[in-house]
């Protein structure tokens, strides 16, 4: 009996325990975050319905039932994520930026190459883009070394060796080649340093570096005979500049997504008559220009509910920052949202013209598991931030 | 786990973790820096809704324009060329509906468009450097496109239309080509159809027209071409970025066809002078004569001796005017235009009727008794000696022998019988007379019936011959001696030889104002035009009107009358082919000695010209059979032939066919 009642006495305790629990997980978690990320991947689901219809022929879901199931996956993940104490990443870091290095090690001899770039390690059927995946570790592991050295964070040394972590795994992704991703990297990498605190006359040096190193190698290095960058990228890079310089070629894929976007109007053109998608006049229209054939598909309206969406999102995540209840949870968060803030402007950017064509996809929305997984997983661990964030 | 980390990270024996324990705030510092990423990325968003907005909302008319144009290719549909018929309205051109291969050259892959150029070309038998030379042309004006094949075989069509995905940019269009029912039959006089070049482009005549479009390039449908031409349609198509059509076609503008020309061509006289002409070219073969085996080439020409219309002009060798239909084979061409091709197959391509040069021989015999009896050099009837050679002695004594074809007459004899035998010291005795004046009254009047200058037949290019004069000797060499004309110049004219050289057509326009009493008609082939329905849309007059000729009448009966002596007296040149013909036919022989530098010698050219019926004439026909012998040997035969098919004698009719051994 006594054992009995002890059972059912340490039974009821472990189940109220995981009441409590799951009833504290729900109210620490930030539902606004939540709702919007699934306002956001149902609705970038319903675009790719509308975009790729047209791709595979005789079956017209094809992408769509793809995108769902990486969808799932990611969510499941997603909900996992925001579980995991982030102090686990902290303590970890240094494991988190190995495994880094080392998915994007294996591109090197197992990587499969598609349009001239060698991203994509394939496992069974399906591909897996490290550099994607790598874009959540390195900003978790890097975190992690700069919250251990948060006390000396004025010193150059940190700073250089911070730079010194991003820049290997950037490298790697930027010889593959896939300069967009090596971006983002880098653009994670200023926020992370400039949320931890680093001093200001660091940040400009580096902002200057970046912008005197942009310029060396789109103009000044190719003009000495040195070619850092694939004839192609650096066509990318200044038919933004220079947008009639030929109009075939580099800012072809430009223009027409212009025209794709400008034809869509208020009310877009619909999902039959968006001839710039339908004829394959935008280039990669499920991936990198999805946001161009979206916004002819669905016109203004269409396209600033998707742009109000990542608003919504973004601020949800720069929220999670100030609740970080530590200095590694606040840097991950800062870096996380950032990157995405940065893909949405460039790959938008890019669509309509004003940032240079590089490939990064749309987040939430593009054809592509790997970039949705980890995103997901990104904004899960924003979720586990804000669920052990400061009592408020 | 889920019910948070703080407490349970303190609840452990581990030791306190300086970083962590120390509870960590948001500090004004983070906070302002926090503001900054809020602020840009505020800012990032706004830059961005602004840009969307104007691109969507400002200008998204423009752009929605922009969009629909980008898929629509405007495509120039060919109007269909007129027909081109006979004098009875018989089609001797007409069109039948075809297939080409077209290329747009802004739908061509970027990379690996020369690969697919190679296997288009492996698959149309065109060249791929051809190909791609043309497509490179279009460079600067890639919306219109480069015909690589027209006409293709069905089995090409089948082939590509399946393989459409394959070649982008390349389309398969309907097209209208050029069909000849009569075969090779008129091919000079016809010419073809080609494609407008640049220099062509450039002209007024061919304004309107881009590259790519067809226009006569030579003969009637040259000279036509502004009748036959018609007017290209337009049409819209959607291709998609590969430049594929999607969806139906929308017609903008209809095309407007071309007239038909009708032409003064009888295409039965036509094929009886074709015909006629290898029958002499063949007489000539069989016959004895020396350098006759080399008979090759010749001429017919059959007008209409009161009006200048042309019956029929006939040229051989002959080409296939099918050569030329849609893009030209340049292996099947090169003999019509490459010149040493050309020389081997006796330049297929020369129109000799019009544009083929040979010294008249005795058929100009008619001329200098014209201008000898106009310029009083000699009376109708007074007698001079025919004799088997003229000699003449010069001012400084020295004596030149000239020698007539026929070494056995001794006699004296008057202007017809003259022409009715070719006595050629006769004519050597008017040559002295000329030499005499000062003036050169023979080249005065061989200019005045046309000689020396183009007749102005609508076809081209035209051969304007040559009738020498003492001051074209004083220009044109450069030597002493050469410069000056001499007694044997003038001797040498009187029968058609020396220098001089004269078109068939030529002949036959001064046989006709023999015949017609002194009009010189302008030749010509263009009858009418009429629209598609078949209402005239020409004013007339169109048809030129004869000049007349200030040669009097009593001159003209006296060289008609040498005229029908020649076919109708015992010792007449063509007595032999012409006296049992149920029509009164007159006419000339005429032996011309043509230099020959491959044999190093003298090649004899037959002529016959001549007209009938004699008392009204309507027809005037003249035949050349290059390397023909006597005229009277191939020449006159294949006249005769000609005339036969005119006047609708059936051969048992025309008796006793065998050539005359005269000149």
């Amino acid at each position: 009996m006594a054992v009995d009642y002890a059972g059912a006495r340490r039974r009821t305790t472990r189940v109220r325990r995981l009441e409590e629990g799951a009833e504290a997980f729900a109210r620490r978690f930030d539902w606004i975050l939540f709702g919007s990320v699934v306002a956001l991947v149902a609705y970038g689901i319903h675009l790719v319905a509308g975009i790729t219809r047209d791709d595979v022929p005789g079956s017209p879901d094809y992408y769509v039932i793809r995108q769902a199931i990486y969808a799932a996956v990611g969510g499941v993940g997603m909900l996992g994520v925001s579980l995991i104490d982030p102090d686990y990443y902290r303590r970890y870091w240094r494991q988190l930026y190995a495994v880094s290095l080392l998915l994007l090690l294996l591109v090197i001899p197992l990587g499969t190459e598609a349009r001239g770039s060698q991203r994509w390690i394939g496992i069974g059927s399906v591909t897996f883009q490290p550099s994607e995946l790598g874009k959540l570790l390195v900003v978790l592991g890097v975190a992690g070394f700069l919250a251990e050295r948060a006390r000396r964070l004025g010193e150059v040394k940190t700073v250089l060796g911070t730079i010194g972590l991003v820049a290997v795994p950037a490298l790697l992704v930027f010889i593959q080649p896939d300069i967009g991703t090596s971006l983002v990297y880098g653009a994670a990498l200023v926020a992370m340093l400039f949320i931890a605190g680093a001093r200001w006359l660091h940040l400009g040096v580096i902002l200057f570096i970046v912008a005197f190193t942009g310029a060396l190698v789109v103009w000044l290095l190719p003009s000495a005979g040195v070619d850092v960058l694939e004839p192609y990228q650096r066509d990318r890079l200044t038919a933004f500049v220079n947008r009639t310089h030929d109009p075939q070629g580099a800012s072809y894929n430009v223009q027409q997504s212009i025209l794709a976007i400008g034809a869509g109007g208020v009310r877009g053109r619909g999902v039959e008559n968006a001839t710039q998608t339908n004829l394959d006049y935008l280039p990669e229209h499920a991936t990198d220009f999805a946001f161009a054939s979206l916004a002819e598909q669905r016109g203004f309206i269409g396209a600033a509910i998707l742009l109000l969406l990542y608003l919504l999102v973004v601020w949800r995540g720069l929220r999670v920052v100030t609740y970080a209840s530590d200095p590694y949870s606040a840097i991950a968060a800062g870096g996380i949202v950032f990157a995405l803030m940065f893909q949405v402007f460039v790959n938008v950017g890019m669509t309509m013209g004003i940032a240079p064509v590089t490939g990064i996809p749309l987040p939430f929305v593009s054809v592509g598991g790997s970039s949705l997984v980890t995103n997901l997983l990104a904004v899960g661990v924003l979720q586990a931030i804000h669920a052990r964030g400061r009592r408020r | 786990m889920a019910s948070g980390g703080n407490g349970r990270s303190s609840g452990r024996f581990l030791p306190p973790d300086p970083r962590v324990v120390e509870p960590y705030r948001l500090t004004p510092k983070l906070a302002l820096r926090l503001a900054i990423l809020g602020a840009i990325t505020l800012g990032v968003f706004v830059v961005l809704f602004l840009r969307l907005w104007a691109l969507q909302v400002l200008s998204g008319d423009q752009y929605l324009r922009a969009a629909q144009n980008n898929q629509l290719r405007t495509i120039r549909v060919e109007a269909p060329r007129g027909v081109i018929r006979d004098r009875k309205g018989r089609i001797l051109v007409g069109n039948t509906a075809g297939i080409a291969v077209k290329l747009w050259p802004a739908d061509l892959p970027e990379k690996g468009r020369y690969q697919m150029l190679k296997r288009l070309g492996k698959v149309l038998e065109v060249p791929a450097p051809q190909i791609a030379r043309e497509v490179d042309k279009r460079a600067h004006d890639p919306l219109n496109p480069v015909v690589v094949k027209e006409n293709v075989s069905r089995a090409e069509f089948f082939y590509l239309s399946e393989r459409q995905d394959e070649f982008p940019g390349m389309r398969l269009v309907k097209s209208n080509v050029r069909d000849y029912p009569y075969g090779t039959m008129a091919a000079h006089v016809l010419g073809h159809v080609g494609e407008v070049t640049e220099p062509q482009l450039k002209q007024r005549a061919y304004s309107g027209l881009v590259a790519g479009d067809k226009v006569g390039q030579a003969g009637v449908e040259a000279a036509f071409d502004r009748y036959l031409r018609g007017a290209p349609g337009l049409d819209r198509l959607r291709v998609d970025s590969l430049g594929q059509p999607r969806g139906d076609i929308l017609p903008l503008k209809v095309a407007t066809p071309g007239n038909d020309v009708e032409l003064t061509i009888d295409a039965d006289l036509q094929f009886a002078a074709e015909r006629a002409l290898q029958h002499g070219i063949q007489i000539a073969r069989n016959s004895e004569c020396y350098g006759c085996w080399n008979a090759n080439g010749g001429a017919i020409v059959a007008m209409d001796a009161r009006n200048g219309e042309v019956l029929a002009m006939a040229s051989s060798p002959t080409f296939d005017p099918r050569v030329f239909v849609g893009k030209p084979n340049p292996w099947r061409l090169k003999p019509l235009l490459d010149s040493k091709s050309a020389e081997r197959r006796n330049f297929p391509g020369l129109d000799r009727a019009l544009a083929g040069v040979y010294p008249a021989g005795s058929t100009f015999k008619p001329v200098t008794a014209l201008a000898a009896l106009e310029d009083y050099r000699v009376s109708p009837y007074e007698a001079l000696p025919c004799t088997p050679s003229y000699t003449y002695v010069g001012e400084n004594g020295v004596p030149y022998l000239f020698k007539n074809w026929n070494p056995y007459v001794n006699t004296a004899i008057t202007m017809p019988i003259a022409l009715a035998w070719s006595c050629d010291t006769y004519f050597y005795e008017l040559g002295v007379r000329f030499y005499k004046l000062r003036s050169s009254p023979l080249q005065q009047w061989a200019k005045t019936f046309g000689f020396g200058a183009p007749t102005g037949i609508e076809l081209g290019p035209e051969a304007p011959g040559l009738i020498p004069t003492p001051e074209w000797r004083r220009r044109y060499f450069k030597d002493g001696i050469e410069k000056l004309w001499k007694p044997g110049d003038s001797i040498e004219l009187t029968i058609g030889q020396g220098e001089m050289t004269v078109t068939p057509l030529q002949l036959a326009r001064f046989y006709a104002m023999i015949a017609n009493g002194g009009r010189l008609v302008t030749p010509h082939v263009f009858k009418d035009v009429t629209n598609p329905s078949g209402v005239s849309i020409v004013p007339r007059p169109t048809q030129p009107t004869p000049k007349k000729i200030d040669v009097s009448a009593s001159a003209l009966q006296v060289v008609r009358e040498g005229l029908f002596r020649a076919t109708h007296d015992p010792d007449g040149t063509s007595t032999a082919i012409f006296s049992s013909f149920p029509v009164e036919i007159a006419g000339k022989t005429g032996t011309a000695e043509k230099w020959s530098s491959e044999y190093n010698r003298y090649f004899d050219q037959a002529w016959w010209c001549g007209y009938g019926p004699n008392d009204a004439p309507e027809i005037v026909v003249c035949a050349l059979i290059e390397n023909g012998g006597h005229g009277g040997t191939s020449a006159a035969p294949a006249a005769r032939e000609v005339l036969a098919s005119y006047f609708h004698v059936r051969p048992d009719e025309v008796g006793v066919v065998s050539s005359s051994e005269t000149d």
